[in-house]
């Protein structure tokens, strides 16, 4: 049986945030020891194909997808960052050439909807599991208290042939 | 008025560069002359982006020529770029459909990209104030290219 505390609970919390921040922390620095190749593939799996059904410039084949890539790897070559990369094709294209959609405007809920999910979605699974650990320990107490009412008459008749048999 | 020219179809697509200064681009054409988009300031462009392979654009070559043919002592230049093609075939198209106006190779397959072109055939309409003014996916016809040169002639703030 998991015995859940609020205690227990938030050292869960800690340690997922650790994790998070771990994470992140290594992605920082494997972005920075990337390689043109590895990042012309990153750049281009952000880019959906303007002549493909639901493919990325990383997936796609075609001609046009061909030449975004080749137009990521020159301008990385210039120096440019990725999001200037990406600001040149949503300049050209508009915002449905990102494979995700911006975190600005209405966009900003597609972002913080999961994590708000998962947040209140923990939260409430750990009230529903305190409270029904709660519920137990009161059934317990409750049982405990209401203890069934000995059949007095029963028992003494029992004692009662006990005596006669060892008599 | 809309509906008359192009029917049901939703052909008229919003570009992020409507409105904005158009990429600028310098074209070697076939014919072996230099072509810069900023030389042609105080001029209307209608910048045509073809494939030889590309069925549509052979249906909007006639029509393409025809109001060339009406527009270029107008102030009117029509530019070709031919994208996704190889020379040969793109010579071989021009024998056929090519029509007077100039038409030149995307040379590093660029300028397609700098003017978010997803398919061909697919045309914009530039000011003679350098600006991109509207852009029509799919096969033109004489009326819509008098439709989108009357308006790129017209000043901007008039537009309805």
């Amino acid at each position: 049986m998991i015995n859940f505390s609020i205690k227990n609970t938030l050292i869960l919390y800690t340690f997922l945030l650790i994790t998070i921040l771990i994470a992140s922390q290594s992605q920082l620095l494997a972005n920075e020891n990337k390689s043109i190749d590895d990042q012309v593939k990153e750049i281009s799996y952000l880019l959906m194909c303007p002549v493909c059904q639901g493919q990325s410039v990383g997936e796609s084949n075609s001609n046009l997808a061909h030449d975004m890539r080749d137009i990521v790897r020159k301008q990385l070559e210039e120096g440019k960052s990725k999001e200037e990369i990406l600001a040149y094709f949503v300049n050209s294209y508009g915002e449905s050439i990102l494979a995700s959609p911006p975190p600005k405007g209405i966009n900003w809920l597609l972002w913080l909807l999961p994590g708000v999910a998962i947040i209140f979605g923990g939260l409430g699974i750990t009230l529903f599991l305190y409270k029904s650990q709660g519920n137990k320990s009161e059934e317990k107490q409750s049982k405990a208290k209401t203890k069934p009412e000995v059949n007095n008459d029963y028992i003494k008749r029992i004692e009662e042939e006990l005596e006669k048999d060892n008599s | 008025m809309g509906y008359a020219i192009f029917g049901n179809r939703v052909n008229v697509k919003t570009s992020p560069l409507v409105g904005n200064k158009a990429p600028e681009f310098t074209l070697k054409t076939f014919d072996g002359e230099d072509l810069k988009l900023s030389d042609l300031k105080g001029k209307t462009v209608l910048l045509n982006f073809w494939a030889s392979w590309c069925m549509p654009c052979r249906q909007e070559a006639g029509a393409l020529e025809k109001s060339w043919q009406k527009y270029k002592d107008k102030d009117v230049v029509f530019i070709g770029v031919n994208v996704w093609d190889e020379n040969s075939s793109a010579l071989s198209y021009l024998g056929k459909f090519g029509g007077g106006y100039s038409h030149a190779m995307d040379p590093n397959e660029e300028i397609q990209v700098d003017y978010g072109v997803g398919g061909v055939p697919e045309t914009y309409f530039i000011d003679s104030s350098g600006k991109v003014r509207d852009k029509f996916t799919g096969p033109l016809t004489e009326q819509i290219i008098d439709y989108f040169v009357l308006k790129a002639q017209q000043p901007e703030e008039n537009e309805s």
